[in-house]
């Protein structure tokens, strides 16, 4: 009899009850069960990302299916470069996305390590934080609006103690043309993410580091600074790198709650995509790739700092 | 100096959900009062009446949100098996390709999408905006399975064979019932993220299927905010209580809360 | 000279720390002993400042440290679980407290360094800490303790985690580091071979409460209560009752210095204190073997005495020993002990 290679079937290993002759029972080779295991979910990606991107790419260059004659050319991009639209909407999308995420970073572990110290409150403020979590991105604007519009709650806040006078005379946060609106939803929004990640990181051991650094001579702006931010800076900046994309690449949230001009990227590239005139579609294709760039750089850059650091946390 | 950081946290964390919900109540609630000078019911009514589709969304959406869960957890069942239990080469580019999807801005990928969609006849239907809602679940579900069968002793599964029990029994009453935590966690993500999902659904479905986020943002858009804030409040229950169910589950690793993310 | 005054800490209901006075001899080794449970960590922790007693005060060179934050205590404490910090190379460790203390960067490497020849890591100072294996990284730990050249050197059980060799070479080195550094040291142990074999006097706690404090051969010889015989090994218990000074049982009568007051009691000696023998006479106690197995060095030979007692006894793997038959187990008073009221 045949010894299983690492007991994968077992079923050999038990007594036949005649001795008829033993039947082994089929086993895929490994490397096709391997496959086999990963087939829909690489299907998936690979049909939807891949196909997605790489059609994006193509009438970026183009490439229309429905429409004949036209030749693959690098105009779009060309009409992009020189665009001053373009580049304010750029503009914009950077400094949005960029803004939340330091902020929603910030302010995350800052809670997380507020948090921490609390004895009977924790329970009740860490599920308000995954509460927050969970609120649709749709609905968080729309509680924005409601907040700090100038007709808003906190307008007529400002109104009741007397700051202002009518609506107009407080700033205008929303629809406006520096984002704040939109930079309020995503913080609102993003912050208990990084806070429920520094948690975790937190809860998993960094209590004894800090208390071998305390015998060690360490105080607590010591201990804070030279073992428990460094602790947290994987996984906080694994997550920042995600809020940043999600930043960069939302749509209903600008839309919502930003100017129509400048726009941020991706409400651009829908706009131009739902541009009946097909021959503008080239150009919004190239808008939708110039996300994916911009996106795909962030996450580049942040696996060469962290791997050269050697604590890549994704 | 801590009960300052509580009160600003709680004021930080609750503050905008107040206007919303209040707004949702009001009947006529004209700036600068603080309090609606009105309270009535027609915002709750509204939710009911079939001319604004309402309920047909809900309706909508959860089934939708059932489909993409379970088919998510079945693909990435199969998909985190492979990634947490082998060790193949070629596995870090796997786990960075599934989470792909994840990371580059869903909208980026769908415009491209429309062609095939169009091309098969899936635009503007269910089955389309259930397939294109697999591309940001699968990645979840895959990666909180994968990290779950990690941490999992395959040694269960072969003391079950070795007991006489063949591979499907052994998957159903051993390796199933040891996973479960995770599979439920990757089941509400991917319900999650399939309720709240906007742009995919619009750029599929055409505008013609009707999901409640769908429903939600043309509210927003008009100037009646006391229907768009009920509205709201009937998108944000269900995941708030999901997550309020399972949040026990979410103190482990901070791989498993970058499910979080997405929503 | 550190000492512990009637310290006490509870966990809730549990006292995990009862009445405990305890004073470490300036330069000794001493090994704080006791099973798992029993608080020897609880001490420790609240020497380093870690966690402060709920009664009682501890004291360095007559000052109390009681209000002291742990980084302002001259005590350093190497844990079962190195807990180096993962992100700084080996030499960042080991210089850690040095940095904190706000010393010259060339003055913490210089130092730093010389600390890892003395533990024998030359050469590793910018290895990184995940590259290591369990011994190096202990070797780190200790590197790290000692370069802060603290009055006091706590080690929570530190070598638990090796395999045996290696845990008898790293005790080698700390001893070796306290001969040269002469540094106060307290070493927590739930081992009490590891214990005798490391330290100049042992302090054993059981259930929270400081059992005996002696010289290891004090506890092997003459051990203060019957837990702490238990603890250390003695199989042999006899009971009886003590007369006219003279323990008395049903296998004879033994006099002995410690029968003073009369009672219930119990004698306790251990099997290498006992011998086989043909004789007869006081102190022989005849009996039939019941077993008898091979453990290496020596045998165990189980005797039932003819009173009913069962004696354990060890003697030398060479000698002829039967099952079954009959024999002599010679109890030499100098190696027993009597307790009077046994628990």
């Amino acid at each position: 009899m045949s010894i299983p290679s690492g007991a994968e079937n077992p079923a050999t290993l038990l007594p036949h009850p005649t001795s008829s002759p033993r039947v082994r029972l089929p086993t895929w080779p490994r490397w096709a069960r391997i496959t086999l295991l990963l087939l829909p979910a690489l299907l998936v990606v690979a049909v939807f990302f891949v196909g997605g991107v790489a059609q994006a790419v193509a009438q970026s260059l183009g490439y229309q299916p429905f429409l004949p004659g036209h030749g693959l050319s690098l105009d779009a991009y060309r009409r992009l470069w020189h665009d001053p639209a373009v580049r304010a909407s750029l503009l914009l999308t950077a400094r949005v996305a960029l803004l939340s995420t330091v902020a929603s970073a910030v302010l995350g572990v800052a809670a997380a390590l507020l948090i921490r110290r609390l004895a009977r409150t924790r329970t009740v403020v860490t599920r308000l934080v995954q509460a927050t979590l969970a609120v649709p991105h749709l609905v968080g604007a729309l509680c924005m609006l409601l907040l700090i519009s100038q007709g808003g709650l906190l307008s007529r806040l400002a109104h009741a103690v007397g700051l202002t006078a009518s609506p107009a005379a407080f700033p205008a946060l929303t629809n406006d043309g520096f984002g704040w609106g939109i930079i309020a939803e995503y913080v609102w929004k993003e912050t208990p993410f990084l806070t429920v990640i520094a948690l975790a990181v937190l809860a998993g051991g960094a209590a004894d580091l800090e208390n071998v650094a305390s015998t060690l001579r360490a105080n607590g702006w010591q201990r804070l600074r030279h073992v428990t931010l460094p602790l947290l800076a994987p996984a906080v900046a694994a997550g920042s790198v995600l809020v940043f994309a999600f930043t960069a690449g939302s749509y209903e949230v600008p839309y919502l709650l930003g100017q129509p001009y400048p726009a941020t990227l991706p409400v651009v590239a829908y706009q131009g995509y739902q541009n009946t005139d097909l021959r503008a579609r080239p150009e919004a294709m190239a808008v939708a790739v110039l996300i994916t760039v911009l996106t795909a750089l962030v996450v580049m850059a942040y696996l060469a700092t962290a791997s050269r650091l050697s604590r890549r946390s994704l | 100096m801590r009960r300052v950081g509580v009160v600003l946290l709680l004021t930080g964390l609750l503050l905008p959900v107040v206007p919303l919900v209040v707004w949702s109540v009001s009947g006529q609630w004209r700036y600068p009062a603080l309090i609606p000078q009105q309270t009535s019911a027609r915002g709750l009514r509204l939710l009911a009446d079939p001319r604004t589709q309402v309920l047909h969304g809900l309706r909508l959406s959860l089934a939708i949100g059932l489909v993409v869960a379970t088919l998510s957890v079945c693909i990435g069942f199969a998909a985190g098996r492979a990634i947490g239990l082998y060790r193949f080469r070629g596995r870090r580019l796997v786990q960075f390709l599934l989470l792909a999807p994840v990371i580059v801005p869903g909208l980026a990928i769908t415009l491209g999408l429309q062609v095939f969609f169009v091309r098969y006849g899936l635009a503007n239907t269910v089955t389309g905006v259930v397939l294109v809602q697999l591309m940001p679940t699968v990645p979840y579900a895959a990666t909180l399975i994968g990290a779950a069968y990690a941490n999992f002793d395959v040694d269960y599964e072969r003391q079950a064979r070795a007991l006489g029990a063949g591979p499907l029994r052994t998957l159903l009453f051993v390796t199933v019932p040891l996973l479960r935590p995770a599979l439920i966690l990757a089941g509400v993500f991917a319900f999650l993220i399939s309720w709240s999902e906007y742009v995919l659904t619009l750029l599929v479905g055409g505008g013609q299927v009707q999901t409640l986020p769908l429903l939600l943002f043309a509210a927003i858009g008009s100037a009646d905010s006391t229907a768009a804030a009920a509205l709201a409040v009937l998108v944000v229950v269900p995941p708030v209580l999901l997550i309020g169910a399972t949040g026990r589950m979410l103190t482990g690793s901070p791989g498993v809360t970058v499910g979080f993310g997405r929503l | 000279m550190v000492e512990l005054d009637r310290v006490s800490k509870l966990y809730g209901e549990t006292v995990a720390v009862d009445d405990v006075s305890l004073a470490l001899r300036a330069r000794a080794f001493t090994a704080l002993l006791g099973p798992s449970g029993c608080g020897k960590t609880t001490v420790l922790s609240m020497i380093a400042g870690l966690l402060a007693p709920d009664q009682g005060d501890i004291r360095l060179d007559g000052v109390s440290m009681a209000r002291s934050a742990p980084e302002r205590r001259p005590v350093s404490i190497v844990f079962q679980k190195t807990l180096l910090f993962p992100h700084l190379s080996v030499e960042q460790n080991v210089g850690f407290g040095l940095r904190m203390g706000g010393l010259a960067r060339s003055e913490v490497r210089r130092r730093s360094t010389e600390m890892l020849e003395l533990v024998q890591l030359a050469g590793l100072g910018s290895r990184h800490v995940r590259d290591l294996s369990g011994g190096q990284e202990q070797r780190v730990a200790l590197a790290r303790a000692l370069v802060l050249a603290p009055r006091v050197l706590l080690l929570d059980e530190p070598f638990s985690q090796l395999d045996t060799g290696l845990r008898t070479e790293m005790r080698a080195l700390v001893r070796g580091l306290h001969d040269d550094l002469e540094v106060t040291t307290l070493f927590v142990t739930h081992d009490q071979t590891e214990a005798v074999a490391v330290a100049d006097e042992v302090a054993l706690m059981l259930a929270g409460v400081l059992a005996g404090q002696d010289t290891p051969k004090a506890f092997y010889t003459a051990p203060p209560s019957l837990a702490a015989a238990r603890f250390f090994g003695v199989t042999n218990e006899v009971p009886g009752r003590v007369a006219a000074g003279c323990f008395v049982s049903a296998d004879g009568t033994l006099r002995h210095a410690a029968c003073v007051a009369d009672g219930a009691a119990v004698l306790v000696v251990r099997p290498e204190g006992l011998q086989l023998t043909t004789e007869t006479g006081p102190h022989c106690v005849p009996g039939t073997v019941v077993a008898a197995r091979f453990a290496g060095t020596h045998l165990v030979v189980e005797v039932r005495a003819d009173g009913g007692t069962r004696l354990t006894v060890h003697v030398p793997a060479a000698e002829p020993v039967s099952v079954g038959g009959r024999v002599a187990v010679r109890v030499p008073p100098q190696a027993c002990t009597v307790f009077t009221q046994p628990r």
